[in-house]
């Protein structure tokens, strides 16, 4: 415990091992896996589809209970006591789960009650954030008028209202166009920078290589490498121009990246050495 | 896990907002239905058939099945709002989920929708009680008093609706229970004749099911009738295997 404490960690996961059992089967969807989040650190979490990201941020959240390790937000285990350390824990799930009963302030206002923010506070930082996310001539419509990428963009708004320190964001980009993407990216950029510990998770790679200080790459529920994105690049890639014929007599050199990393250690790469 | 009165109360004041922003909406289906059944079945089946006679006293028709409707009332609005209710906002809108992220664990959501509910089939309650006294069918004592435990039989009704929320896969499977239990005990418990008429038998099947000691109890204390002990426990048991049971099985539906 000690060790953490002193390294300015937000963000402890310990081993954690998350199996989910049924009458008929059991299955282990996280394995063993280990990382901390630093303060003003963006940590991604990469891997194919079923690898464990959710099922990982659920367990994180102390939504889902755990087989077996430790979760720390800000020193304070979430499965001992949800209540304290959630109270700076910003979540965007994968699922959409805005309540559609509300209109959009409302529904921030709303959702800063439960962290316990008065209502003056809740109002100004909801207007805020609204405005911040481009969301503000929105604001007294009801969610279910919203396009899907708005509706992206306010569960993000959302997990914000409550002024984390450790925001979790599973796939927040999925589904935006290119240039809200880059807002976001922004957006997650300044809240980094603010002094948050983020916990991302993405399926694009030049997404990954851009925000994230470190990067994870998870396969079957474990950990494969975690490094910075250069480091893991240098390793698993290489430092040498690729040269990829994309189409027919269609040649394209570039440097090696992210995802050269990822698709060979999940098992579809080049195997470029 | 962590309950406190607060994180319950949050809970509740979400759904009293959404209550209060269709406010129109909620006071047509929450006061609709009771006041069709105390319009046809009081006033309209009651004028036919005038007195009756229910455990030595002689009642008129009208009060009798008046203070049926009361407890029809508890078991309608607190099973159907927290059945359908519950269903919709864990399976499609995911309040539950997002609000077991924040300060509020999930224990206290799932407290927090019964009293709900239960607030709910209280308003209704509170209106039908209010016609039946001035209309001089209920004791204004009586109602009074009954007040307070039409709370905790909704909650009974709300626990049970929570559970079959929990169990349904589909929201179409809601319907199962419904015809297979609500409707027979609204229809063969005591809200509209005496149980006495039925054959023995089917009076001590009756007799196990809920709504039987709900509408006996609440009976008794409008019309100043005396309270069957029994009817206390069998009341008591269901409360306490509907909340822990409903509540053990959402949380197993919720979490994996
Ligand atoms: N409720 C559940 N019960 C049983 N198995 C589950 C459950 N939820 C997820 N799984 C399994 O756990 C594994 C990990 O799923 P998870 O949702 O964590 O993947 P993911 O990395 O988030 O994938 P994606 O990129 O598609 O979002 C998958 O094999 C999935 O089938
Ligand atoms: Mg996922």
């Amino acid at each position: 415990m000690e060790k953490y404490l002193s390294e300015n960690n937000l963000l402890v996961v310990e081993n954690l091992k998350k199996i989910y059992s049924s009458k008929k089967s059991s299955f282990t969807a996280v394995d063993d896996i280990s990382f901390t989040v630093k303060k003003g650190e963006c940590f991604g979490l990469l891997g194919p589809n079923g690898a464990g990201k959710s099922t990982s941020m659920n367990c994180i959240t102390g939504f889902y209970p755990i087989n077996h390790g430790k979760i720390l937000i800000n020193n304070i285990d979430v499965h001992k006591s949800p209540k304290l350390a959630r109270r700076f824990l910003g979540v965007c799930s994968q699922d959409d789960s805005l309540d559609t009963d509300f209109s959009v302030i409302d529904q921030m206002v709303t959702y800063a009650s439960y962290f316990g923010i008065d209502k003056k506070t809740a109002q100004e930082k909801s207007e805020s954030l609204l405005k911040r996310f481009f969301l503000d001539d929105k604001a007294k419509e009801n969610v279910e008028s919203l396009s899907g990428g708005m509706r992206r963009r306010l569960q993000v708004a959302r997990a914000l209202v409550g002024d984390p320190q450790v925001l979790i964001l599973d796939e927040p980009t999925t589904g935006l166009d290119p240039e809200v993407r880059r807002e976001l990216w922004d957006i997650i950029v300044e809240s980094r920078e603010k002094g948050m510990a983020i916990l991302l998770s993405t399926h694009y790679m030049d997404e990954a290589e851009r925000l994230c200080d470190r990067i994870a790459i998870l396969h079957n529920g474990k950990i494969l490498d975690c490094d910075t994105p250069q480091n893991l690049i240098t390793r698993h890639a290489g430092t040498n121009i690729i040269e990829e014929e994309i189409r027919p007599g269609m040649k394209w050199k570039r440097p090696p990246n992210i995802e050269d990393v990822y698709l060979n250690l999940t098992g579809r790469g080049l195997n470029i050495n | 896990m962590q309950t406190t009165f607060w994180g319950i109360y949050c809970v509740w004041l979400r759904y009293f907002k959404v209550f209060r922003k269709s406010l129109i909406y909620g006071l047509v289906t929450t006061f609709t239905e009771p006041i069709l059944y105390l319009l046809s079945f009081g006033f309209g089946l009651g004028s036919l058939i005038g007195t009756i006679k229910v455990a030595g006293m002689t009642l008129t028709y009208k009060q009798f099945v008046f203070s049926g409707i009361v407890a029809q009332t508890v078991m309608f609005q607190g099973f159907f709002e927290a059945a359908y209710g519950s269903f919709i906002r864990m399976y499609y809108q995911k309040v539950f989920q997002a609000l077991a992220v924040t300060t509020i664990t999930i224990p206290e959501i799932l407290w927090g929708e019964i009293l709900w509910d239960a607030s709910k089939a209280s308003f209704s309650v509170f209106v039908i009680l209010l016609i039946g006294c001035l209309t001089g069918n209920f004791s204004v004592l009586g109602s009074v008093i009954v007040f307070p435990f039409c709370f905790i039989f909704a909650m009974l009704f709300a626990s049970l609706g929570l559970l079959v929320a929990a169990k349904a896969r589909t929201i179409e499977e809601i319907s199962y229970p419904q015809y297979l239990f609500i409707f027979p005990m609204f229809l063969f418990c005591g809200v509209f004749f005496p149980l006495e008429t039925l054959p023995k038998y089917v009076q001590w099947f009756a007799w196990l099911l809920p709504l039987t000691s709900v509408a006996s109890i609440i009976r008794s204390c409008l019309l100043g009738l005396p309270v069957i002990p029994i009817s206390i426990l069998i009341t008591t048991i269901w409360l306490i295997i509907l909340i822990t049971w409903s509540r053990r099985a959402m949380i197993n539906r919720l979490v994996k």
